[in-house]
């Protein structure tokens, strides 16, 4: 009996303290609130920590502050990670939604963006998404790209097309593609859809290999090697978190490997054709100012992709594979890396 | 009093999985893995079954039944084939990933645009047009008390008590001239398939499928077990299905504090060490690894 007294009063120590801590934190909230005249409160549900996804958030509180709403002067944020656990996503969702009393909750990754678009259905609570791939097979939008709820935002769709004629330009006689992706992350069975869908407009054929952990990486990308020209990369947070694995192993066989994003080719990635996860977070920093604002709506707002995609090459990388990177290209590219940085 | 809401519908819909937990852990002694499959199979099921426009209300006998096979499976493979009990759990959690994958199609399938339990013609009739928001609440208790009957009428059954004799005496159910692996099995079958209800409730709130939503629902319902029978144990009029919800209900409301207050990250820890004091609390663990040394 006395063990039991001692477990209750532990845990129910353990409670107060928890609610202790989150004193001081509204206390911080209230001060800030009152030196501005109108204040916003906005929740952040992010899905993992990963450069692209933190890219969008830094980008969609810049484009916030563009609008004029900005962090620490008229804006409270709440920044919650989910550590890539559905569970603890729709766990942070429903916290948003149920005491804090945000004026808009901000969601990064699809699985973020399902679990506030569920938990916020029935408030009056807005919900703005980013690095939603395809928020139609998402059910956060319907065909015409209409939202199916108070619920709007940006996708990140890759553009594929541009990327295989990037590839084609590169490397002229290059026949088959490479591309690992993880299998249970939606965007990238998505993205490697379209992949097949245009590949033979290129004469490329593509050669897929689908891993369950990271575990896999080394064994998947062995056996891949051995069968393709080149291999280019998703956003694949598996994948991208391997990459330095993915690369070394590449180089060994002198394999190009093409990235997605800018975070990629600055490590080693030959080329790019991407979008930039800040920008995609300040058009929708833009967006969620138009709502806080009240001079949008978002069950009225159309999803938005970022129109023109970005050319990253890294000369370093073509160097070391003894490949010529057509000058027209290096023109053309955003930005050009003459080293390869340590991954962080 | 809206987080207040969450926590008792988060707490009775895991509360589904810890009373499955409960049965192999605490009545069969044998630490299932099978969960983390049994779980998203639940889900799985539901969706795609809901998908097909299937009635939201009858996915809840048919993923009791997928998980109940799953348990078999489960079962068939420790008893059958002698594999250790914590093996053919994880042989079986392993399989179901891709059984999983298979049933919903995709690893990501949303529901939104679906009737669901929560949401209905039938209920909307019911309320007259609008429904109320403490409706889900009294669903979600609506099954669950449900469920916890069904359990403690079996529990005192026959075959209930034979259960219970596996995991306390086993010699006890072979002199009675039963077989102690079918009882395994049966027990499994319907610790499993209560894991799966509480992921067809699970996926029908979240109104999505995700092949993750498994990933750690052995620990979460472990530590509910724990927490509602170490403090819970010897009150009277309180039955351990009961405390088991409780401890449910109460590990979710630490877990809703700690989002608050915490990074995630952290999460992972704080639940750890909460569960080491528990258990070393209770001590209840501790006796039985000494009479087995």
């Amino acid at each position: 009996m006395r063990k039991r007294v001692l477990a209750g009063i532990l845990s129910l120590a353990m409670m107060v303290s928890l609610a202790g801590c989150g004193g001081t934190e509204s206390k911080e909230a209230s001060s800030t609130d009152a030196a501005a005249e109108k204040s916003y409160t906005i929740g952040i549900s992010q899905f993992a920590e990963h450069g692209s996804l933190d890219n969008c958030r830094e980008g969609f509180l810049e484009g916030l502050k563009e609008a004029g709403i900005e962090k620490g002067k008229n804006l409270t944020v709440e920044v919650k990670n989910a550590d890539a656990d559905m569970g603890t996503a729709s766990q942070i969702a429903q916290n948003f939604v149920s005491d804090e009393e945000v004026d808009l909750i901000c969601a990064i990754a699809t699985p973020s963006a399902q679990s506030a678009y569920s938990a916020a259905e029935e408030t009056k609570i807005p919900v703005v998404y980013t690095a939603v791939t395809n928020p139609i097979a998402a059910e956060l939008a319907t065909d015409d790209k209409k939202p199916v709820g108070n619920v709007t935002g940006t996708s990140d769709v890759l553009p594929v097309e541009a990327q295989l004629k990037m590839i084609r330009e590169i490397l002229p006689d290059a026949k088959t593609i490479g591309i690992l992706y993880t299998t249970s992350e939606a965007n990238s069975v998505y993205t490697i859809e379209e992949y097949e869908k245009l590949a033979g407009d290129y004469g490329f054929t593509i050669e897929k290999k689908g891993i369950n952990t990271t575990a896999d990486i080394s064994i998947a990308t062995e056996d891949l090697l051995g069968k393709v020209d080149c291999m280019t990369n998703l956003t694949d947070n598996t994948v991208v978190s391997s990459l330095p694995t993915i690369l070394d192993m590449a180089n060994e066989k002198k394999i190009p490997v093409f990235g997605s994003e800018i975070e990629q080719v600055k490590i080693g990635c030959l080329a790019a054709e991407g979008i930039d996860y800040i920008n995609l977070g300040k058009q929708t920093g833009q967006m969620a100012a138009k709502i806080l604002k009240g001079e949008a709506n978002a069950a009225d707002m159309e999803f938005e992709a970022i129109e023109e995609n970005s050319l990253y090459v890294n000369e370093k990388v073509a160097e070391n594979l003894g490949i010529t990177v057509p000058d027209t290209m290096k023109d053309r590219a955003v930005e050009s890396f003459t080293e390869i940085s340590e991954s962080e | 009093m809206d987080l207040l809401f969450t926590i008792l519908e988060q707490g009775l819909i895991y509360g589904l999985l810890a009373l499955g937990i409960y049965i192999t852990y605490k009545i069969l002694d044998f630490p299932d893995l099978t969960v983390d499959g049994s779980f998203p199979l639940g889900a799985a099921v539901t969706a795609i079954l809901i998908k097909n426009g299937m009635n939201p209300y009858l996915t809840l006998p048919i993923s009791f039944l997928a998980g109940g096979v799953a348990g078999i499976c489960t079962g068939l493979i420790h008893v059958k084939f002698k594999v250790r009990d914590l093996l053919s759990g994880v042989i079986v959690m392993t399989g179901l990933y891709t059984i999983n994958m298979l049933v919903a199609g995709t690893n990501n399938l949303p529901i939104f645009s679906c009737e669901n339990i929560f949401k209905n013609k039938w209920l909307e009739k019911l309320f007259g047009g609008e429904i109320p928001s403490y409706s889900k609440l009294l669903i979600i208790f609506i099954i669950v008390l449900i469920a916890k009957l069904l359990l403690d009428f079996f529990l005192n059954t026959q075959s209930g008590y034979l259960l219970r004799a596996v995991g306390d005496n086993d010699l006890l159910v072979t002199s009675l001239a039963k077989d102690k692996g079918n009882v395994k099995i049966i027990g499994l079958a319907i610790a499993n398939g209560l894991v799966s209800l509480s992921g067809c409730v699970f996926c029908q709130e979240q109104k999505v499928f995700e092949i993750s939503s498994g990933t750690g629902a052995l620990v979460l319902g472990l530590a509910s077990v724990i927490i509602g029978i170490s403090l819970l144990k010897g009150v009277p009029f309180i039955k351990a299905t009961t405390a088991v919800l409780i401890g449910s209900i109460l590990y979710k409301a630490c877990v809703a504090i700690a989002i608050r207050n915490f990074e995630p990250v952290f999460m992972k820890l704080i639940t750890a060490v909460l569960f080491l004091i528990i258990l070393i609390i209770s001590m209840d663990r501790k006796k039985k690894v000494k009479n087995n040394a």
